[in-house]
């Protein structure tokens, strides 16, 4: 078997085994733990499908970034309000409902689309000059506007969070 | 490549000067600190400027910035109220705020990017803008809500605003997910011209159901209108008036800007959709605002029913529903927002007289506030000859045009049941016995804003034209 099926399925794997943990896992800060493998096996697929930068992102991101804060969370949370963390299943009905709805649109999706048959072109070809060109020329706007969201979201979060100051 | 043309700059120039405002304002709050009275002139002449610019900007639309944005023409007009509504907001909420002890500098800024955010939404031309202009406004009102931050109402509101929020951004983003997959462009101009072709691919529709849900989240649509009660009564009243009118009014632009002017839905399927969600807007917040006794949230509801009126007009998707929409915009900003500033002045700390039962007996002690008053219940009701009136007339009109007369039908049932309410209010003001006054005094300011918005009911309500010629030549891109 070729080298390229074997860690596709090995990052397949490592993707829906954690999944699958943190679904079915009682206790979340297992769950948070899981996570961080199905993000590593996501950012492993995003390799293989030659998106660089994705899979960068997906790294300094989800597992850098927002898999710590969840881990933050839920410690700091249990500690301050000393509530013991476990997770329970409520409102199965309308889960499965959305569940369903949800996986027949993807598989809809696996279906109706063409794949390509042949694997991807022997040169790998970089994307993130191509993205860093694209937001500076024909995506400049967007990219400024999404810099003017941050301050908004900065400034939000230091309104709400900081210590109380002397009204006026 | 021309990354910028010096037409792009000068087309947007309200937007930049607008944002600029903000930055400063910002800057002028953290250099000198405890003096928001900086803050509020800084915004507040930004906000006037944009409005003189985009005065200016009036004449045909300009795809800008790569075809991202469009300036002018249906952009322009659009900007034209939700800088008259951050103008009034701004304007109404120094002294409210000022009053309930909650004065600070950051509150304009979060004004005038969200108003930012607004004019994004409605010049967009690309599904990137849409959600970027959606989050930049929404992440700004989710702070605006519960920024007088001891109160527990507040902090449920801006919590409740924030999370349901965050879930239909996740419906925004897998449908323009669906729609780029489906298209191969977040271009709406290029996807308008292989609509026809697109419409019959089921992913795609799924993808404009989507869309549906986020843009029926932000105006407050039944059955996505849960938030809309708790979050305008929990938050500062003049930032319910910026929410219920601006925001409102935003969403609104983007939902014509895709669905009516992008799109050409008449006859299928999302048409049908949109129509329903319309009539159940009209009928559930009718007929829930009559059991409210808090005037916050009778006005909450209201504005549900408001939001199904103006919907009638997207379901109906011609030129007249367009037009009857962009108009019934304009009337509902002003008579909602001047309805918000005179509850603004009534209130008192700790949530005090927000009852209906506050305002017996008003006209005796207020009696020029009490005619402002029931000018803008009038227009809310839909009774000539105030602005509100007409506009429910042209998006009736534009759904009996559209052969959806029963549609029609419902608007001009349920509108005879608000009927009741707006005119409770009134009555109680007149003809009843009570000790209700507006306490404090309110500054000149705050009553020349909300006389302004008076007029302008009256106004429109008088030569509805004005507008209407206006709006005439925006339809398609």
């Amino acid at each position: 078997m070729d080298l390229y099926i074997i860690v596709f399925y090995l990052f397949a794997l490592i993707t829906l085994a954690s999944a699958a943990i943190v679904v079915i896992s009682k206790n979340i800060v297992y769950s948070a733990f899981a996570l961080l493998f199905t993000f590593f096996g996501v950012a492993g697929l995003y390799v293989l499908l030659m998106a660089d930068f994705i899979a960068v992102t997906q790294l300094l991101i989800y597992v850098g970034g927002i898999l710590v804060l969840l881990l933050f969370g839920v410690m700091l949370t249990t500690k301050v309000i000393r509530v013991d963390m476990r997770t329970a299943t409520v409102r199965t009905f309308p889960a499965v409902v959305i569940v369903a709805a949800l996986a027949g649109t993807l598989i809809g999706i696996f279906w109706s689309t063409d794949w390509p048959q042949s694997p991807a072109s022997d040169g790998f070809e970089r994307t993130i000059p191509q993205i860093g060109e694209m937001l500076l020329t024909s995506y400049l706007l967007p990219f400024e506007i999404a810099s003017v969201v941050l301050l908004v979201a900065l400034i939000g979060a230091a309104m709400i969070a900081r210590r109380e100051r002397k009204a006026l | 490549m021309i990354v910028i043309r010096l037409e792009d700059l000068l087309y947007s120039a309200p937007l930049l000067v607008l944002t600029s405002s903000g930055l400063l304002a910002l800057i002028a709050e953290a250099a000198g600190r405890d003096k928001p009275v900086i803050s509020y002139y800084t915004s507040l002449i930004g906000v006037i400027t944009s409005l003189i610019l985009t005065f200016l900007n009036l004449g045909a639309g300009v795809p800008v910035f790569n075809n991202m944005i469009l300036q002018g023409g249906y952009a322009a007009y659009c900007n034209l109220i939700f800088l008259s509504s951050a103008l009034l907001s701004i304007v109404l909420s120094r002294s409210y705020l000022e009053r309930m002890q909650y004065h600070r500098g950051e509150f304009y800024v979060l004004i005038v990017f969200a108003t930012a955010g607004m004019m994004l939404m409605a010049a967009a031309l690309d599904l990137t803008i849409v959600f970027l202009g959606i989050e930049l406004m929404s992440i700004c009102l989710y702070v605006l809500a519960g920024f007088m931050r001891k109160k527990e109402l507040a902090n449920e509101a801006a919590l409740k605003y924030f999370l349901l929020g965050a879930f239909a951004t996740g419906f925004l983003l897998y449908g323009i997910a669906l729609i780029y997959g489906t298209s191969g462009t977040t271009n709406l101009v290029v996807i308008s011209r292989s609509f026809a072709q697109l419409s019959g691919n089921s992913l795609f529709l799924i993808g404009c159901g989507m869309l549906i849900v986020a843009f029926s989240f932000k105006i407050a649509a039944v059955p996505f209108h849960m938030w809309a009660p708790d979050v305008y009564e929990g938050a500062p009243t003049t930032v319910t008036a910026f929410m219920s009118t601006g925001a409102k009014a935003a969403a609104f632009a983007t939902f014509v800007a895709v669905f009516v002017r992008v799109f050409d839905i008449p006859g299928t399927a999302l048409s049908s959709v949109l129509a329903l969600i319309a009539a159940a807007s009209m009928i559930v917040g009718n007929v829930t605002a009559i059991a409210q006794n808090n005037v916050k949230r009778m006005l909450a509801y209201s504005s549900i029913a408001h939001t199904g009126y103006m919907l009638s007009g997207i379901a109906a998707g011609n030129a007249e529903g367009e037009q009857g929409i962009l108009f019934y915009l304009v009337a509902y900003t002003f008579m909602n927002i001047g309805a918000f500033g005179i509850v603004s002045w009534v209130e008192q700390q700790e949530d005090r007289k927000l009852k209906f039962d506050d305002y017996a007996g008003f006209s005796a002690r207020q009696p020029a506030v009490a005619v402002l008053m029931s000018v803008f219940m009038f227009s809310l009701a839909g009774i000539p000859p105030f602005a509100g009136f007409f506009g429910k007339y042209y998006v009736f009109l534009a759904a009996v045009k559209a052969d959806m007369t029963w549609l029609a039908i419902i608007g001009v049932m349920t509108s005879l049941v608000s009927v009741y309410y707006y005119l409770r209010l009134v009555v109680l003001m007149y003809f009843c016995e009570g000790e209700s006054d507006v306490a404090a005094k309110v500054p000149l300011a705050a009553i020349s804003a909300v006389t302004l918005a008076a007029v302008l009911v009256i106004l429109l309500g008088i030569y509805p034209s004005l507008l209407v010629d206006m709006t005439k030549g925006f339809f398609k891109i």
